[in-house]
């Protein structure tokens, strides 16, 4: 078990366990359930097992979400009218149609916006066009965060046309990590909310995001980092403005282990996501002084994506991402969720296990993490034909 | 135990301490409400802790099962604001057309209705709330109704609704045809579609009254989800 599975495994045992003679089955979420009682794991499975495949129903659900529209009547009668053995081949004809349809592009340009919660202006908008870009043209899902060229294209809703552009922002190119309208949006102090950005919408996982053995720090409960508890800044460890090794309401370290490593990566860009020679964002202290490397780090401690995943510049950490398993993961997760009509993986607790999608990540990191391909998969997995 | 598992199985470890079997389950007072500081204006810096409360998703699980479960089965989520728009003009509304302050048009309502239906706002880093809501679901029942004279006038004249060059019709004297139902719904309509319908054109007080609600209810049926 890990990541944020435990959360909803104990969640769930609660639920069983809460005064309830009404509930619907609770069970637990890792399969060693005691058996055939209420709220066992076989009662889900029981409901799983007798759903019916439904093609007609998945065409209508595939065509408003990556057509933007209903299907057609012939469309229609393509499914309903093909023999039961052929059904699944009519099915998947036009799925194949509909993912090389202009439509399909204002889709993934929309998919994205709201997946990266930015958009709307000719700025905004250039982070949602790269990665709808990547999808259309079955480009590596990795190029979101190593691409280094042409990383600011437009797209015109119009006539579903993108048009390839450099960004003007300066300073290294790593895909939408170093976004000008990225930057721009999510700035804020210590540039961590651009560093929470990239922890939630490719890590899928609100931070902390990496853990380790429980510590005695002096707090009311262990620091249990992954990171040692010195390898942050404080007023006494490096001469940090802030104290993020405080222990007196919060670990602070719980989070800041992983957010101080990455986001002195970020702090180079201003309120208007320009590359600036020198540290531009600020500590929120009286008069707002602008961050010193100290305020994040003790020295001889240096930028990472995670403990032992050094990054020394941006492109570093977007290789290192590429790298993390983990991303690829939500990457697929976020796909699915979107194909089965779930909220926000991350703002709503919204968790695929790995083992419903383990199919999907194998095909997806085994072959070049192709985000239309991936898209293909799922609109015709088992699960999303079934109802 | 890892990431962050660790401190939410703390809250929910206390909570369920503090609250198991009470009439009067309040939320966790360790969680400080969104907007404040994690712990006090001495000893940290403003933080978000606009997290997900541990009530609401031990609810979620109750009802909906585990993730292992619930995330291979389909959620009924809100037809998104521009697919919204999209599917009303794919059937015939025109969402340039202006009303009148007493009878607004689908397209006024469409349009002044983004908030309720829960768009986006992305100026401030929000996407689009794809579940449903009363004030959402309300507002796009609304956009039905005021749009059904368009979308009974244009079903006949639509290319998408035909089917080798055949143009479909919705009705036929008091009966509901499928093949102008099944172009509304998206899917292939069933009896109990075509039932329900020709029950309102057969009950309303005339029968334009009576293919409007039958339209307006159809779509409202349809598209209350993906």
């Amino acid at each position: 078990m890990k990541r944020i599975s435990i959360l909803l495994l104990a969640a769930s045992s609660f639920a069983v366990l809460a005064c309830s003679n009404d509930v619907t089955p609770t069970g637990d979420d890792d399969g060693t359930g005691s058996g055939s009682g209420p709220g066992s794991q076989d009662e889900w499975d029981t409901i799983l097992t007798s759903r019916v495949t439904d093609y007609n129903a998945a065409l209508r659900i595939a065509s408003l979400r990556l057509n933007g529209d209903m299907p057609s009547a012939t469309e229609i009668k393509q499914v309903a009218s093909a023999p039961a053995d052929g059904q699944r081949a009519a099915y998947e004809t036009i799925i194949h149609d509909y993912l090389g349809r202009p439509a399909f592009a204002k889709e993934m340009f929309y998919f994205w916006r709201d997946t990266l919660k930015i958009g709307g202006t000719a700025a905004f908008d250039t982070a949602p066009a790269f990665a709808a870009k990547m999808v259309v043209e079955n480009a590596s899902y990795m190029d979101m965060f190593t691409k280094a060229s042409n990383n600011c294209p437009t797209f015109s809703e119009a006539n579903s046309v993108f048009t390839d552009a450099e960004c003007a922002n300066g300073g290294p190119k790593a895909g939408v990590l170093t976004n000008p309208g990225v930057m721009a949006s999510f700035v804020s102090n210590l540039a961590f909310r651009r560093v929470r950005w990239v922890q939630e919408t490719f890590d899928c996982l609100r931070f902390p995001a990496e853990t380790g053995a429980p510590v005695d720090v002096g707090g009311a409960v262990p620091y249990t980092g992954a990171w040692p508890f010195t390898s942050i800044a404080s007023p006494t460890n490096g001469g940090g403005r802030v104290n993020f090794q405080d222990v007196s309401s919060a670990i602070c370290a719980g989070c800041h282990q992983t957010l101080n490593h990455i986001a002195p990566l970020f702090a180079y860009y201003d309120t208007a996501g320009l590359y600036k020679p020198a540290i531009s964002v600020t500590v929120p202290l009286e008069g707002a002084p602008l961050a010193q490397l100290n305020d994040w780090l003790p020295p001889g401690d240096t930028t990472a994506w995670r403990y032992q995943k050094p990054a020394a510049d941006l492109p570093a950490l977007g290789a290192a991402m590429a790298a993390d398993p983990d991303v690829a993961k939500c990457g697929v997760a976020r796909v699915w969720n979107w194909a089965l009509g779930k909220t926000d993986i991350v703002d709503t607790l919204q968790e695929v296990p790995a083992a419903t999608i383990q199919t999907q990540i194998d095909a997806f990191t085994q072959n070049g993490y192709k985000m239309k391909d991936l898209i293909f998969a799922v609109y015709t997995s088992d699960n999303f034909v079934k109802f | 135990m890892t990431r962050f598992g660790y401190t939410l199985t703390i809250l929910v470890g206390a909570s369920l301490g503090v609250a198991a079997c009470s009439d009067s389950i309040d939320e966790p007072q360790t969680t400080p409400p969104p907007g404040s500081t994690t712990g006090g204006t001495d000893t940290t810096f403003d933080h978000d802790n606009d997290s997900i409360s541990v009530w609401d998703l031990i609810d979620r699980l109750t009802k909906e099962g585990p993730p292992s479960f619930s995330s291979q089965m389909h959620s009924c989520a809100k037809v998104r604001y521009a697919t919204l728009g999209q599917v009303l003009t794919s059937v015939g509304v025109n969402l340039a057309t202006v009303g009148t302050a007493a009878a607004p048009s689908a397209g006024d309502l469409y349009k002044t209705g983004a908030s309720a239906y829960g768009a986006s706002n992305y100026a401030n880093r929000i996407r689009e709330n794809i579940g449903i809501t009363t004030s959402g679901a309300s507002r796009e029942f609304d956009i039905f109704a005021a749009g059904a004279d368009q979308i009974i006038a244009a079903v006949p004249t639509l290319t998408r609704c035909q089917v080798g060059g055949v143009p479909a019709q919705l009705f036929s004297g008091a009966t509901c045809l499928p093949e102008g139902i099944t172009c509304l719904i998206g899917t292939p309509a069933t009896p109990a579609h075509l039932e329900s319908c020709t029950f309102s054109l057969t009950h309303a007080t005339t029968p334009l009254a009576g293919q409007r609600i039958a339209v307006a209810a159809l779509m409202a049926a349809a598209y209350t989800c993906e």
